[in-house]
C-alpha cells in the first residue's frame, strides 16, 4: 500500500516535470498583462488569441517553418527510403562508408555541423536563405529517415519478393504492392521523425538562415525583446496539433490491433 | 504470362529441359552441369542433404537466381535468362511468403490480378481454388490469423489457381507437424492428380518424396547421383551415398568375382542379379536393406540363397516390426527388421541365420 502511493507520487512528479512547462507556455497564453513581459499572472483574456499573426514577420516564419519540415521530411523520407533499401539489399563497393557517412550528422553536435555548412556555403558564393537551410534540413533529416526506415527492411522477408514476381508482378509492381505497404509504417515514422526534427530545429537554422526567419529563429529574436504572447498562442496551438495527431495515432492503431484479435 | 509459341509440339516435349545447368557463388559451386529432363504430369521430387543443390535448382527454374552457364527449357521454350514473371510456373515458398498484409482472398487473386483478368473471372476462380484446399470460409482474414497448415494451403492455392503447367514446390511441409505433414502429402498428391500438372517438389526428407513422387534425383555436390522411379532406386541405389540416404541399409565390403556373383572380403560369396553389376568393377559395397533379410533358427533351412550366420544382440520391438541387431563373424553388426506375424521372435544370444534374395542384393562402388 504505502509502495503504491510512493510509485504514484513519483509517477506524479515525472509527468509533471514534462508537462508544467507546457502548461505554463499554455496558461500565459491568455495572460492579460499590461507591461512588456509576459512573465507574471495578471488576468485572463482572449485578446492574444483574437489575431495571433498581428505581429509582423509572424506568420511568415511560421509559414517558412511549416513548408520546410514538410519539403526537407518529404524529400529526406524518398530518398532515405531508396538508400536505406539499397543497404539492406546490396553488397556494393563504399557500402560501409556509406553507412559511416550516414551515422555522422547524427554523431556531430549541431553547432559543427551548422558552422561547416556555413562555411560551405560561404566559400561557394550561396547566398543564404530558404534554399540553404531547406537543404541543411534535408542534410540532417535523411540520417534519421535511413536509420528509421532501414529498422522495418531489415526484418522484411524477401521471398515475399519473389513470390510476387513468381505471381506475375513485375518489379514496379511488386515495389507498389508488397514492398512499399510492407515498409510504409517505417516510412510513415521517419516521415513524422524529419518533419519534427525540422520545425524546431534552431542551431543549423541559425548558421545558415541569412535573413530569412523560421518559427525557432523568430522566438529567439523576439525573446530579447520579452516574449510576445503571439509566440505562446502558436506553441499551444502547435502542441495542440501534435496532441490531436497523436490521439488519431492511437485510435486508429488500437482499431486495428482490434480488428486483428 | 508467357505462353511458349511452339508450346504445341508435342506430348513428347518435356516440361523441363536443364542442359548443363552451372550456378556458383563466388568459388562455392552449388548446382555443377546438371542437365535432367522432367517429362509433363510427372511428380517429381529432387532429395538430398541440405547445400545439394536441389533448392537452388529449383530457384533456377523459377527464374530467382540466374544461371553461371546452361540452359533452361520449359515446354521446349528457352527462358535462361527471363524474369520469374515472364515464367508460365509459380511456386510455393518454403515460407510460404503470404502477403501479411492482404486477405487470404487478395493473396490468393493476386496473380489472377497482375495479369489483368476479368473480376467475375478471379472471383469464380479464386472461390473455385479456395474450395479445392477447404478454406472458403477464411477468404476476409489475414494469414497470421491461419494456423501453419492452413497457411499452406492458401500459398498452394495462390499458385494453382493461376493454371501454371509446371508448380515448384520447396520444402513446402518443412514447417508442419508430423501428422499435418502426412495428411498434406496425401492432399498434394490428390491435388496433382486432379489438376494434371507436373510438380517439381524439391525436400530433405526421403520418406516424403518416396510417398509422393513418380520420380526421384538424389542431388550430392550439386550434381544428381541417382535418378529413377522410387523403387528403382531404393532397391538398387547404385551409389554408397544414396543407399545411405534413401533408408537404412547393411552394406559389405566385398569384390566383384563373376557376371553375378560378389565375394566378401572374408571369402563368403553372394550371388545378385546381374543387371545390379552394370557399369562396376573391383572392390564394391554389397548392400541388402534391414526388412528384405529373413531370419531364421540357426540348423533349419534358410529362405534364400543369400546366407550369413550370426548371433542375436539385441531385439527392439516397435509395434508394426521388431527391430534386430545380428552379429556377425564376416561383416560385424547386421541390422534386421521383421514384420510381427506372429512367427518366431528371438531373444539376444540366439544363433540365427540370415538369408535374403539375390533380387534383393543390390551393389555399390566402394
Amino acid at each position: 500500500m504505502r509502495a503504491r502511493v510512493f510509485y504514484r507520487t513519483l509517477l506524479g512528479l515525472g509527468i509533471a516535470y514534462l508537462f508544467v512547462p507546457v502548461l505554463v507556455v499554455v496558461a500565459f497564453s491568455f495572460n492579460d498583462f499590461k507591461g512588456r513581459r509576459n512573465v507574471s499572472w495578471e488576468g485572463f483574456t482572449l485578446r492574444h488569441w483574437a489575431d495571433p499573426f498581428k505581429l509582423p514577420g509572424l506568420s511568415e516564419a511560421v509559414l517558412n517553418s511549416l513548408t520546410i519540415a514538410f519539403l526537407s521530411a518529404l524529400i529526406s523520407t524518398i530518398v532515405g527510403t531508396l538508400i536505406a533499401l539499397a543497404l539492406v539489399r546490396y553488397r556494393f563497393r563504399g557500402r560501409a562508408t556509406t553507412n559511416l557517412l550516414l551515422f555522422l550528422p547524427m554523431a556531430s553536435p549541431e553547432v559543427v555541423m551548422g558552422s561547416a555548412l556555413l562555411t560551405l556555403f560561404v566559400a561557394t558564393h550561396v547566398g543564404r536563405g530558404y534554399v540553404t537551410v531547406l537543404l541543411a534540413h534535408i542534410l540532417f533529416n535523411l540520417s534519421y529517415a535511413v536509420v528509421t526506415v532501414r529498422a522495418r527492411i531489415v526484418g522484411f522477408d524477401r521471398h515475399l519478393e519473389e513470390a510476387a514476381m513468381d505471381l506475375y508482378a513485375n518489379e514496379w509492381e511488386t515495389f507498389r504492392r508488397v514492398t512499399f505497404p510492407m515498409i510504409m509504417p517505417g516510412v510513415l515514422a521517419a516521415f513524422m521523425l524529419a518533419f519534427a526534427l525540422s520545425f524546431d530545429d534552431f542551431v543549423i537554422t541559425n548558421f545558415n538562415s541569412g535573413s530569412m526567419q523560421t518559427f525557432p529563429i523568430f522566438v529567439y529574436g523576439a525573446t530579447k525583446r520579452g516574449v510576445p504572447p503571439q509566440v505562446n498562442v502558436l506553441g499551444t496551438m502547435i502542441f495542440g496539433v501534435m496532441v490531436i495527431a497523436m490521439g488519431i495515432f492511437l485510435f486508429i492503431q488500437n482499431r486495428r490491433q482490434k480488428a486483428r484479435d | 504470362m508467357t505462353q511458349g509459341p511452339d508450346s504445341t509440339a508435342g506430348a513428347s516435349t518435356p516440361a523441363v529441359e536443364l542442359v548443363g545447368l552451372t550456378k556458383a557463388f563466388g568459388d562455392i559451386v552449388a548446382v555443377d552441369g546438371l542437365t535432367l529432363d522432367i517429362s509433363e504430369n510427372l511428380f517429381f521430387a529432387i532429395i538430398g542433404p541440405s547445400g545439394c543443390g536441389k533448392t537452388t535448382t529449383l530457384r533456377m527454374i523459377g527464374g530467382f537466381e540466374e544461371p553461371t552457364s546452361g540452359t533452361i527449357r520449359l515446354h521446349g521454350e528457352d527462358v535462361t535468362g527471363t524474369k520469374p514473371y515472364q515464367r508460365p510456373v509459380n511456386t510455393v515458398f518454403q515460407s510460404y511468403a503470404l502477403f501479411p498484409h492482404l486477405t487470404i482472398y487478395e493473396n490468393v487473386a493476386f496473380g489472377l490480378r497482375r495479369q489483368g483478368i476479368e473480376k467475375s473471372e478471379v472471383n469464380r476462380r479464386v472461390g473455385e481454388m479456395l474450395d479445392l484446399v477447404h478454406l472458403a470460409e477464411t477468404s476476409r482474414r489475414k494469414p497470421r490469423q491461419l494456423s501453419g497448415g492452413q497457411r499452406q494451403r492458401v500459398a498452394l492455392a495462390r499458385a494453382l489457381v493461376n493454371h501454371p503447367r509446371l508448380l515448384l514446390l520447396d520444402e513446402p511441409l518443412g514447417a508442419l507437424d508430423l501428422k499435418l505433414r502426412k495428411e498434406m502429402q496425401l492432399e498434394l498428391k490428390r491435388i496433382q492428380q486432379e489438376v494434371g500438372i507436373t510438380f517439381i517438389h524439391v525436400t530433405h526428407d526421403q520418406e516424403e518424396a518416396m510417398t509422393m513422387a513418380d520420380s526421384i534425383a538424389v542431388m550430392r555436390d550439386g550434381k544428381i547421383e541417382r535418378m529413377g522411379e522410387p523403387v528403382e532406386i531404393y532397391d538398387d541405389p547404385r551409389t554408397r551415398f544414396v543407399a545411405g540416404f534413401l533408408g537404412a541399409s547393411n552394406l559389405m565390403e566385398g569384390q566383384i568375382t563373376g557376371s553375378d556373383s560378389v565375394t566378401l572380403t572374408g571369402g563368403h560369396r553372394f550371388h545378385v542379379s546381374a543387371d545390379k553389376l552394370v557399369g562396376l568393377a573391383g572392390a564394391v559395397h554389397v548392400g541388402v536393406r534391414p526388412e528384405k533379410i529373413h531370419l531364421s533358427p540357426e540348423g533349419a533351412s534358410p529362405a534364400h540363397a543369400n546366407r550369413l550366420a550370426g548371433v542375436v544382440t539385441d531385439s527392439s520391438f516397435i509395434g508394426v516390426s521388431t527391430h534386430y541387431l545380428v552379429q556377425t563373424e564376416l561383416v560385424g553388426e547386421l541390422t534386421v527388421v521383421v514384420q510381427n506375424l506372429g512367427v518366431t521372435r528371438f531373444a539376444p544370444s540366439d544363433s540365427v541365420t540370415l538369408s535374403w534374395d539375390p533380387d534383393h542384393t543390390f551393389v555399390v562402388a566402394r
